[in-house]
């Protein structure tokens, strides 16, 4: 009797182990990994959800690779570079993911880089924007790195030259946050832009992550009497309130921004103060579908709209598109097609890929902030600024 | 530009005001820094937000449920961790950590349940300005010092000419001789907490109308410290100078000196006058802490 209870359960391991391997042959998991708990969970959230939707679409439509399901798995980061290191290793070592979305960090993916070229599983940053993340301090391509975002110094590019030449403000001031690695080196290429366009710089402030006062500031910047301030923050209520203070200071100038104006809050919470204002940031929310299928995202899941949960839909779509040419889901072979894609076609906007840089050129769009007939306070795109390819 | 920069540090000062004062009773009683007394304003701003966005209730009800829900909250601490650690006759160090503990565990809940979503109220006052001699002064600004000086000296009048004030003076002075003398030594200590939970919910609604409501705006609390140990800790007038002298600080050093330089300043200031004048700048003594 011993002898057959324990033949029994030994087939039924066996059975289930087979099972189990079956299962995971038709499962290609993806990972994702983003702050999903600490301060910045709203866009880590926002990149999942866009993920998680993307993947349902894709299994809904029969999968990749003649009906395989896609899963994602999820891990968080907290927004952290060492849990975000660990939680991709974890991934690939006991998940056995075949590609990596995320994080939104450049602080995150600098050290990640070097551990998806060592464990050789592809990962796509979103919002790093860092040139370190897919080039290492020595000049050398991390292999298995990827990003969806244009650099800072792209962006910076951008906004400097628009403020100048198709808007004509040549009196400016500049405005970013002290020790905020983003805002610092975008404000930086913004300078180098406007200056090299004729511009004149009045007054150069700085304020401290995550302050709420800048009338001290403002006061100088008002006497300094600029066209324009470059106002080179990535936090919404941070820009928000800057915009209010310095209308009730009344500083009634053109105040402008980089994609870290890219938040749908922006606007309600400006209350107007960012009437005539622009931002240049990447296409995304000038597309119709892409303002359908965030409003979905905060339909289905809650939360705000974000651009984060473009990019989340864009890295699923980008790696099944890879995994589609490479006819495998082989970590190597997705990296290949991915380095291979010469432009990818996303919500976020059309990306032109640079086999030798992992980093994408994008057209721009400029958006400018208004209140409408009802009261709304809201954004429209006015403007689309084409990619200047190397 | 100077007027501008003083209405500016007044306005900062009048929010720091509303927390140091509650650091500085619970200091006068306990000797020891409540770590968790920014988080009171934080979960009281929570309350009012519930209340005004999702229950839908009036604003200035909201507002009145946010205050007693600082002070709840902070009675609650105070029954349920404060007293406990007291009563095992604790040093007070035991406090300060039990504090940090809370402070920490409120911050995590709040990051669960809210999320690190900024909020806003639905009611907002219109972005509009008053003009004094040249320097701007918003409508909401000018409410809130209003409301912060009318608090304030209530408050002052409510510890120098009560019984209850009476009796929150004599426990700072020395708890064991009030006992004696027949003062409700527990019930007092947690009217002051139920005090200046309910100061710590009025900065919090005040600051959630001016900036937002998030599960760190509690940080500010440190600053609030600083002003109070500037003021004198366990000074109730000190609290409220060394608030409104460091909101005045920074906005001068940002607009004259280097914003980056703004803490450098505040903590140089705060390191200065405990090398100077350790007991701050209103000097008490343990005779006469509240």
């Amino acid at each position: 009797m011993k002898k057959a209870l324990s033949l029994l359960l030994m087939a039924v391991l066996v059975i289930s182990l087979a099972a189990t391997a079956f299962a995971d042959s038709d499962t290609i998991k993806i990972g994702y990994i983003g702050d999903l708990s600490q301060s910045t969970a709203l866009w880590g959230n926002a990149g999942k959800y866009g993920a998680l939707e993307a993947i349902e679409e894709i299994n809904a439509a029969g999968g990749v690779l003649d009906g395989k399901m896609l899963e994602l798995v999820p891990m968080d980061g907290k927004g952290d570079s060492a849990d975000s290191v660990n939680a991709l290793r974890k991934l690939i070592t006991d998940n056995g993911i075949v590609a990596e979305i995320g994080t939104n960090f450049s602080s995150c993916n600098i050290p990640m880089a070097s551990v998806a070229d060592e464990l050789k599983v592809p990962i796509i940053g979103t919002a790093a924007s860092n040139e370190l993340v897919t080039i290492d301090e020595q000049g050398n391509l991390h292999p298995y790195s990827f990003r969806m975002c244009f650099l800072d110094a792209y962006i910076g590019t951008v906004v400097g030259t628009y403020a100048t030449k198709d808007l004509g403000l040549m009196k400016g001031a500049l405005f970013t946050i002290n020790g905020d690695t983003n805002s610092e080196a975008v404000g930086q290429f913004i300078e180098d832009a406007y200056l090299a366009n004729g511009g004149e710089f009045v007054a150069k402030e700085q304020c401290q992550a995550g302050d709420r006062e800048f009338r001290a500031q403002l006061a100088k910047i008002k006497k300094a009497n600029p066209d324009i301030i470059f106002v080179v923050m990535n936090d919404y209520a941070m820009n928000a309130t800057f915009a209010k203070q310095a209308r009730e200071m009344g500083i009634d100038c053109m105040l402008m921004g980089h994609d870290g104006w890219d938040s749908d809050q922006l606007a309600e919470e400006a209350q107007g103060a960012l009437d005539g204002c622009q931002y240049v940031s990447r296409i995304g929310f000038a597309l119709p579908e892409a303002n359908d299928f965030a409003d979905k995202i905060v339909e289905k899941y809650g939360g705000t709209k974000e651009t984060e949960c473009l990019f989340g839909r864009d890295g699923v779509y980008w790696i099944v598109d890879a995994i589609t040419r490479a006819g495998s889901a082989d970590p190597t072979a997705i990296r290949d097609a991915l380095e291979a894609t010469e432009v990818y076609e996303g919500l976020i906007g059309q990306l032109v890929m640079n086999a030798e840089t992992h980093n994408p050129v994008m057209a721009c769009e400029v958006f400018e902030f208004s209140t409408d007939a009802s009261g709304a306070h809201v954004k429209t795109p006015v403007k689309t600024v084409e990619a200047v390819v190397d | 530009m100077f007027l501008q920069q003083l209405i500016t540090g007044i306005s900062i000062g009048g929010i720091y005001a509303l927390l140091a004062t509650g650091y500085s009773l619970i200091y006068s009683l306990l000797d020891f820094s409540n770590w968790a007394h920014g988080e009171f304003a934080m979960l009281g701003a929570y309350v009012a937000i519930v209340f005004a966005n999702m229950v839908g209730v009036p604003f200035l009800v909201a507002a009145l449920l946010g205050v007693c829900g600082g002070a709840l909250i902070s009675f609650l601490c105070e029954k349920v961790v404060y007293r406990h650690i007291r009563s095992t006759g604790a040093p007070n160090m035991f406090l300060m950590i039990g504090a940090m503990g809370l402070s920490t565990i409120f911050q995590q809940v709040a990051n669960l349940v809210f999320t690190g979503q900024y909020r806003s109220f639905k009611f907002k006052l219109p972005v509009s300005t008053i003009e004094i001699a040249g320097a701007y002064l918003g409508v909401l600004d000018l409410i809130s010092l209003i409301l912060t000086a009318v608090i304030l000296v209530f408050l002052i009048y409510l510890i120098n000419k009560t019984k209850f004030g009476l009796n929150v003076r004599a426990i700072a002075c020395n708890s064991r001789a009030a006992r004696v003398l027949g003062v409700r030594v527990d019930r007092s200590i947690a009217s002051v907490f139920l005090l200046a939970g309910s100061l710590a919910g009025v900065a919090g609604i005040l600051y959630g109308m001016k900036y937002n409501v998030f599960p760190t705006m509690g940080n500010i609390g440190l600053k609030a410290f600083v002003a109070s140990v500037v003021g004198g800790l366990g000074s109730v007038p000190g609290a409220i100078v060394g608030s409104l002298l460091l909101g005045v600080l920074e906005t001068m050093v940002s607009g004259y000196i280097s914003s980056s330089l703004r803490d450098f300043f505040s903590f140089a200031l705060l390191i200065v006058l405990l090398l100077v004048k350790p007991s701050g700048l209103f000097g008490v003594d343990v005779q006469d802490k509240a």
